[in-house]
């Protein structure tokens, strides 16, 4: 199981993920991404990926 | 500094002992020539040392280094406690004192407390949230494109693309989101004009004295939010001046400077630099017709058009870091208080990240452009609507300008910052 991690200092809420994988991720009122679906599912990786390579901040992680 | 101006320019036939980033007529030179320079610098001199530009009545800085690498530059971007944005991010002398006062905004500001006044909006500018724009902004484009083609049918079937295309569109989309009332839209237009000119003579009269019509800009849009803020405390209304007079950082509430500073740079922002990508966009299919047919007729590659217009406009062509202490980076050794310009319009053309980085190919995929800043907490907060706007520009333009036609050369605005146009004529219903 891998998991989507936010690092909740890091993130400035660009959206860069949401626009990559919006079932995954959503900025919150708080300007934060939260990670709607964190135990990411075999078909979420390549997606989850993605986003964590476009962060611009680098503030997600993909942990197994 | 003079070169001719080919098509194609060979970057081994550039002199770099004659070449000067910070001489402002070197900015008026054709795309090619500039891009040859970048080629040249990122290949021969990746951290070339430039004299700051002379600014009447400030007190010139030590210099700084050009950063033409993409690798470079993102090793610097996304370091910001070494490389930090808070001795200023959008001109190369230290922002004076009096001048922070309105554009001391967030953009010269380093984390925690960029980060905290940044989360204040990020939301607003998410791709969840522009999804429910788009349909107003279609309608502010259908708008602009028909005012266009009224203007070219009661005339000689002439127009000028940014006064009339780019530059309206996102001025509307940018009020409309903070609430400026339609009367106070040509004030915004000019005052943002004035910011971003980069002191070219036509839009800075008296070139003696650039800063008085900076700082004039500012107080004019200060006093426009002013009456704003006020107006949104009394009667709160679903838009960002609200959400910027009534939310609090770490309990408190923005100071009015704060404020006045945020609101500048959203205008600001907001306007020139999709006013720019619009332009840049409609000059680039004009001279590439092959990639015009094939967009105009293929909506599937919007997505890849609009990042490869961003790359190869490159609206805004730099932001400046400033080193916090000793160091190196990628080799190449600093000192605390080096300052660093980062020339995302030469990395955007880096042969190491992009294949034939001077071709202009609207299904470029991947590109991991810099056109929106590069890595780190300051990358484009407009970037999602910037998108928006752009894609839903270009489409609406095929379908109801399909007869637009670039008849003229392009005005270049005399600017390091902004890769800007003053006016680029051109013609609906063919003939002339």
């Amino acid at each position: 199981m891998t998991r989507i991690e936010v690092d909740r200092e890091r993130c400035v809420g660009s959206g860069s993920c949401e626009m990559l994988a919006a079932d995954l991720f959503e900025v919150g009122g708080d300007g934060i991404v939260a990670v709607l679906r964190p135990e990411a599912e075999e078909d979420d990786l390549d997606a989850a990926e993605e986003a964590v390579r476009a962060c611009p901040t680098q503030a997600l992680a993909l942990v197994d | 500094m003079t070169v001719d101006a080919g098509p194609q320019i060979d970057a081994a036939a550039i002199d770099l002992d004659r070449i000067d980033l910070s001489d402002r007529d070197f900015w008026l030179e054709p795309p090619a020539v500039r891009h040859a320079v970048f080629d040249a610098l990122r290949r021969d001199r990746p951290f070339a040392f430039f004299a700051e530009p002379e600014v009447p009545m400030l007190e010139p800085g030590p210099g700084y280094w050009a950063v033409t690498r993409y690798a470079d530059l993102e090793a610097i971007s996304s370091q910001p406690a070494v490389f930090c944005s808070g001795k200023g991010a959008v001109s190369i002398q230290d922002i004076p004192t009096d001048l922070n006062e309105f554009y001391g905004s967030m953009i010269s500001m380093d984390d925690p407390r960029h980060a905290k006044i940044r989360r204040l909006v990020s939301k607003t500018f998410t791709p969840r949230m522009l999804e429910q724009v788009v349909e107003s902004v279609r309608g502010v484009v259908a708008g602009v494109l028909a005012a266009a083609r009224r203007r070219a049918e009661a005339g000689d079937g002439t127009i000028d693309v940014v006064a009339d295309i780019a530059a309206p569109i996102p001025l509307r989309v940018i009020c409309d989101m903070m609430g400026v009332p339609e009367p106070d839209r040509a004030m915004v237009l000019a005052q943002s004009n004035i910011i971003l000119s980069g002191g070219d003579p036509e839009l800075i009269e008296n070139q003696d004295d650039p800063l008085t019509a900076f700082l004039t800009a500012g107080t004019e849009l200060a006093a426009l939010m002013e009456r704003l803020a006020g107006e949104r405390l009394a009667d709160p209304r679903d838009d960002l001046t609200t959400a910027l007079v009534t939310t609090e950082v770490d309990g408190e509430k923005l100071s009015h400077q704060e404020i006045a500073s945020f609101f500048i740079l959203l205008l600001v922002a907001g306007n020139e630099t999709t006013r720019n990508a619009i332009s840049q966009g409609v000059l680039a299919l004009s001279e590439h017709p092959d990639q015009r047919e094939r967009w105009m007729a293929d909506p599937s590659i919007d997505r890849t058009a609009v990042e490869e217009i961003v790359r190869w406009a490159s609206p805004v062509t730099w932001m400046r870091r400033t080193a916090t202490r000793d160091g190196e980076v990628n080799g190449h050794r600093f000192a605390a208080g080096d300052k660093f310009l980062l020339f995302y319009a030469a990395a955007n053309r880096d042969p190491e990240v992009f294949a034939a980085p001077q071709r202009f190919d609207l299904t470029r995929d991947p590109n991991p452009h810099v056109g929106f800043g590069s890595k780190g907490p300051h990358f484009c907060l407009g970037a999602h609507l910037a998108r928006r706007e752009i894609t839903v520009a270009f489409r609406t333009i095929f379908e109801l300008l399909p007869d637009l036609e670039v008849a003229g050369a392009p005005h270049p605005l005399r600017s390091s910052f902004v890769n800007g146009l003053k006016r680029l004529p051109a013609r609906l219903g063919g003939g002339g």
